[in-house]
């Protein structure tokens, strides 16, 4: 490690660049509940959604596990701010687990 | 892309898991000396703005949508194994966490995602950037979001709850993605600029010796 390297092994010239990827993930998650407003609006369904529809396969759905966060909503919370809360929980979750790993592959 | 339970068999589903479990051990093996740690943060940047990305539903007039995977992007980003692995990540938590994806279909989601989708992505990266880098990125994210799910659509196809109907099942999900992978395709391309045109080094395609 370098004189200009911080604690994480990261060069100086790397700090802004990482802010700057992280404001990208926070500015992303707070356009989501925008999306996820219009794509209602248009009552979207992906491409596997219509073929399950063609072939009947609905009512063979069986969740195991709609997870804390079911739909990307929170309980309690109408659908533009659930969808905020999760988009923050999962970018941070997802954040922390890729650089766990990250950083157990680079020991 | 999401495949919840009760949409394949067992067969298919534990199928999955072995291949993805094999290629997912593989990619970590490899990573293992891909990975210096530089790099460790912004494979944690990645995998977090693949899921922020994955939220962002774009709607298209006509009742359909598509949405950012982002395994062609990882792949480029950080070469086939890292991406892979951190695909897998983003995958593994919608699943546990957003109930998006099954759990015991959670092998085939990630064989999809994370490995097909990152594998052909970086594939056709690798064989047409010769010609182009722009234009390379955005087959690798057209055509790898494409075949990941032409790869779900024979999983779901060879399975009782879709009736067996292959041929409908391929045809249905092939052309949709097909076509709603030209915004996958879009969106790696015009990032890919962003990143080799900002940080040209941490572009591991380019480490591997692919030059325009």
């Amino acid at each position: 490690m370098s004189a200009s390297d911080t604690a994480d092994g990261l060069s100086a010239a790397d700090a802004p660049w990482l802010r700057k990827g992280l404001l990208a993930v926070l500015a992303l998650v707070v356009l989501s509940p925008a999306f996820a407003w219009a794509a209602g609006e248009v009552g979207y369904a992906e491409p596997l959604e219509n073929a399950a529809e063609a072939t009947g396969a609905p009512e063979h759905a069986d969740p195991i596990n709609p997870g804390l966060f079911p739909d990307y909503g929170v309980t309690g919370l109408g659908p533009l701010s659930g969808t905020l809360v999760s988009g923050l929980v999962g970018a941070g979750l997802t954040l922390g687990a890729a650089w766990l790993w990250g950083r157990a592959l680079a020991d | 892309m999401h495949i919840p339970d009760g949409y394949l068999d067992l067969w298919v589903a534990v199928l999955c898991v072995l291949l993805a479990g094999a290629a997912l051990a593989y990619a970590t093996r490899r990573a293992d000396g891909d990975l210096t740690g530089e790099r460790a943060p912004l494979v944690g940047i990645v995998a977090a703005g693949i899921f922020a990305a994955q939220m962002l539903n774009w709607p298209i007039p006509g009742g359909t949508s598509a949405h950012f995977v982002g395994g062609a992007f990882a792949a480029i980003l950080l070469g086939p194994y890292l991406g892979a692995l951190c695909v897998a990540t983003v995958v593994t938590i919608q699943a546990l966490v957003f109930g998006d994806g099954g759990l015991v279909v959670l092998g085939a989601n990630v064989l999809n995602m994370a490995v097909v989708e990152v594998g052909v992505g970086y594939a056709v990266y690798r064989l047409l950037a010769g010609r182009g880098e722009f234009l390379a990125a955005f087959m690798a994210g057209w055509l790898g979001v494409t075949a990941g799910a032409l790869a779900a659509a024979v999983q779901l196809g060879a399975s009782s709850a879709f009736a067996y109907e292959l041929w409908t099942v391929v045809a249905i999900m092939g052309v949709g993605h097909l076509v709603l992978g030209l915004v996958e395709g879009a969106i790696t391309a015009v990032v890919y600029r962003y990143v080799a045109d900002a940080r040209p080094d941490v572009l591991a395609a380019r480490a591997r010796g692919v030059r325009a």
